[in-house]
């Protein structure tokens, strides 16, 4: 039963980490490799929620309204320009989330800090006591996965979103501003990035680098999961669930690289990772 | 250039005595992390391949040295074997994840995804190695080389020169021409017989070994080896190295490597934040507005101009056996379809040598899928496809170029930043082995492709850079080129597209005399009538991914069938009314 909660409760937190990310590969086919900082930045949000002492739900539009803005200075002054070169992309992004980290470390210092969870204590699940605050982000995920849908799929933003992905050219041919497609799109996926750190955090501890780790492992599953929110969602049920048994069964380090390699092999052998044809 | 070379040189004998201690002993570490520096930028400069993954060798060669000698003493069979080590290894896992990366199909991104997670794994692996690897804080203080400082540097420094001297040779010459055209366009690497995938798999095994030697050197100097070392945060660091110092130049990234790791450590004990910063916003602002680098920027004033061309020569053209000529091309039930989409179905075609097909049709009947399943046996998904009587199955465009096939692309596919002559010696790379440390004064071309040349004028073109060319002398070198392979059935994709009335006339009596004169067998899609009337000797009419018709130019001009599918239904009934 532990297993099966904490395999949930691993998808989700997946699932939550990735999304932003997604967004953004999907519709412009950019690694946003500052990513790991913007979960960084969300959680310092968190952070400076603790230290004023406010109430620790008002983090999560803090980490948001950070991310998007952010998200927006950042695609004029440096995606742009680099929409025809993906691979240099990867590396701006890159040098941008050094960038922000030497920022975040020169305002709050290298410390470890902790914040305060929105919900503390546990639930009980079962008869066994879990995290409350872990399985909250459960239905937090779900919810995230249908308004993402249901933004892509239901809105005119959506369809217009959707046409962009799939043909650009075409698109801007029929009157559709891809250029504020793209911005409103990379605005959105940052702040759903920054939105992720402020949630994952009450569950470890901030410090500069705690993004990295979580960069790489949402790089893989993006590269695996193909172009839907709703793929994303089940190749993270999968991945997390391997990651879960090898930490479980094996050792937690080598749960740390499970995704790695399992999406490099999975990739090797189906390039199209779990999309649909 | 040469001038740098010798304050360089004249820097690494002098510099013990030029330098203190302190300085010594950066410069040493920075040599040998500018040996890796420059194995990156041959891997992402040159070739096109972004690697965040050489840290990982340079940390295998690393921990070689500091497992032997931390765990086996130091002696001189110890030292070897752990030289041994690192080289077995190094060479091992290169070529593993030179099969994982470089296969048919693979894209960029995925190859740079792999080299991402070959540092990250390593790290954990050494992580989690407990007292075997030293874990987080690695092996210190094992015995090494008993060797003075002045010595470590006089190594370290002529190590870097033999790797830069060597690498240089090496991009400059012939077969380093190769590596640009891949970087360059990979799809016309294949189209052209080179197997892309067996030279970078090559590429990476050799510049793994080169920075896994770099790392021996490391751990035998410092005598301290950490996961650090093999990380992805030093992968990166190499990146930002050659990318501020300029990629593609070799010595750009060795004065980047070296510079930046002399300032980071003056700086880092007394400005280490805002360093890290100003380092991270320089390599953000050179990625976005400066992305050939820093050094070419400051050197540009000074450089000189182009180098020597080549002569170009005639080539003797293998004469074609009879056996050859018959059934050229024999193409039996060929299908294509996406899912339920049938783009070609039920295909039967048979050409010879000596032949000249038009393959006509409206767009959308399926020409340029023809072409596809011709050239590339995992394209069609039913039939068989025989070049020269060797059965395509499913293989890649490189051996049905070895087969004898040769394809123009409808866009003109040729290398951007190639001169004339290296685009030309590329082509002919698969008859005539380009040299790997030398220039070859000659060109030598088959009779046609010289025809070309010098019909189109571009032989006395043969150093200006590919992309400076006009459309149609671009169209003319990539036909030049695929003419260089000496193919026995070439494929033309529109060559015509973009030409004016003289190139077309020019293209046209080059088509017919490849056929009539010298046998080949060409099949190409058209949509200018005229042109076809006047040179081919059969014409082929798709309509809808099925061959409708097959005849002479009269048969089918004037067939009401034909009307009817250029022209629509009601056109030919009003016709006819």
């Amino acid at each position: 039963m532990v297993l099966l909660l904490d395999w949930l409760t691993t998808a989700a937190m997946l699932y939550i980490v990735t999304a932003g990310l997604m967004m953004i590969f999907g519709v412009m086919k950019i690694v946003n490799f500052a990513h790991g900082a913007l979960l960084t930045l969300g959680a310092y949000a968190s952070f400076v929620v603790t230290q004023l002492r406010l109430d620790p739900w008002l983090s999560w539009p803090l980490a948001l309204l950070v991310g998007v803005v952010v998200g927006c200075g950042v695609e004029a002054a440096i995606v742009r320009p680099l929409y025809k070169r993906p691979l240099d992309a990867i590396l701006a992004t890159w040098g941008l989330g050094i960038v922000i980290g030497q920022l975040i470390v020169i305002a709050f210092g290298r410390g470890v800090q902790f914040v305060d969870a929105p919900l503390q204590g546990t639930w009980s699940i079962a008869g066994l006591p879990y995290s409350a605050y872990r399985l909250v982000l459960i239905p937090v995920a779900l919810g995230l996965c249908a308004l993402l849908s249901g933004l892509l799929n239901g809105t005119r933003f959506g369809v217009k979103t959707r046409a962009v992905i799939m043909n650009e050219e075409l698109a801007r041919g029929l009157g559709i501003h891809s250029g504020r497609i793209r911005f409103i799109t990379f605005a959105l996926g940052s702040g759903v990035g920054t939105l992720a750190g402020g949630l994952i955090t009450p569950l470890s501890s901030v410090d500069p680098d705690m993004g990295l780790p979580w960069l790489v492992g949402a790089f893989m599953l993006v590269m695996v999961s193909g172009h839907s929110m709703l793929s994303l969602l089940v190749t993270c049920l999968v991945f997390g669930a391997c990651q879960v048994m090898v930490s479980t069964y094996l050792s937690p380090v080598l749960g740390g690289l499970t995704i790695a390699v399992l999406a490099a092999l999975t990739l090797r052998i189906r390039p199209q990772g779990f999309a649909h044809g | 250039m040469m001038l740098l070379g010798l304050v360089g040189i004249a820097l690494v004998v002098l510099g013990p005595w030029v330098f203190g201690t302190y300085l010594l002993n950066i410069l040493i570490k920075a040599f040998f992390f500018a040996i890796v520096a420059i194995t990156v930028d041959l891997l992402w400069g040159y070739t096109g391949y972004l690697t965040f993954g050489q840290s990982a060798f340079f940390g295998i060669g690393a921990y070689a040295a500091g497992l032997v000698f931390a765990h086996a003493g130091f002696t001189m069979l110890s030292a070897l074997a752990a030289l041994g080590l690192a080289v077995a290894g190094t060479a091992l896992i290169g070529a593993l994840v030179g099969w994982l990366s470089f296969y048919r199909g693979a894209s960029p991104f995925f190859a740079t995804v792999i080299s991402l997670v070959l540092p990250i794994v390593l790290t954990q692996l050494l992580l989690s190695g407990g007292a075997w690897t030293g874990s987080s804080s690695g092996l210190t203080g094992y015995e090494t080389f008993e060797l003075p400082l002045e010595a470590w540097y006089w190594i370290a420094g002529t190590a870097l020169a033999l790797v830069a001297l060597l690498g240089s040779l090496v991009v400059r010459s012939d077969a380093g021409q190769v590596l640009k055209a891949i970087r360059d366009n990979e799809s016309r690497c294949t189209y052209l017989g080179i197997r892309t995938s067996r030279v970078k798999i090559v590429l990476l095994v050799a510049t793994a070994v080169v920075a896994g030697l770099a790392g021996f050197g490391y751990g035998s100097f410092s005598g301290v080896v950490a996961p650090e070392l093999s990380g992805f945060v030093l992968g990166t660091e190499f990146i930002i190295w050659v990318a501020l110092g300029g990629r593609g130049t070799l010595w750009g990234p060795l004065l980047g490597a070296v510079l930046i790791s002399v300032a980071s450590a003056y700086l880092s004990s007394s400005m280490p934040f805002v360093w890290q910063l100003v380092l991270g916003c320089a390599f953000v602002v050179v990625i976005v507005l400066l992305p050939q680098g820093l050094m070419p920027l400051l050197i540009r004033p000074l450089r000189r101009g182009i180098a020597g061309e080549p002569a170009l020569v005639d080539r003797a053209v293998r004469a074609l056996v009879e056996q050859d000529a018959a059934q050229a091309l024999v193409m039996e039930g060929v299908a294509k379809q996406y899912g339920h989409l049938k783009v070609l179905q039920g295909i039967d075609l048979t050409a010879d040598g000596g032949q000249l097909a038009g393959l006509i049709g409206p767009n959308g009947a399926g020409k340029t899928t023809l072409m596809r399943c011709m050239s590339d046996g995992s394209e069609r998904t039913a039939g068989v496809v025989r070049l020269c009587g060797h059965d395509i199955r499913t293989l890649p465009p490189e051996q049905c170029v070895r087969f004898g096939l040769g394809r123009k692309f409808q866009n003109a596919n040729i290398f951007d930043t190639l001169t004339v002559a290296a685009c030309l010696r590329i082509a002919g790379s698969v008859r005539e082995r380009p040299a790997l440390f030398a220039c070859s004064p000659v060109l030598a071309v088959p009779s046609y492709a010289l025809e070309v040349l010098r019909v189109t004028g571009l032989a006395g073109k043969l150093s200006a850079v590919a992309k400076d060319l006009s459309h149609g002398e671009q169209q003319a070198l990539e036909l030049a080129m695929v003419l260089t392979l000496e193919p026995k059935i070439v494929l033309l994709d529109e060559p015509t597209a973009g030409l004016t009335k003289t190139e077309r006339t020019q293209i046209g009596s080059i088509l017919s005399s490849l056929a009539l004169r010298h046998g080949l067998c060409c099949l190409l899609v058209e949509h200018d009538l005229d042109f076809v009337h006047e040179i081919a000797t059969r014409i082929v009419v798709l309509h809808q991914g099925r061959i409708a018709m097959q005849g002479s130019f009269e048969d089918v001009a004037h067939s009401e069938l034909v009307k009817t599918i250029y022209a629509g239904s009601t056109h030919a009934a009003q016709e006819a009314a």
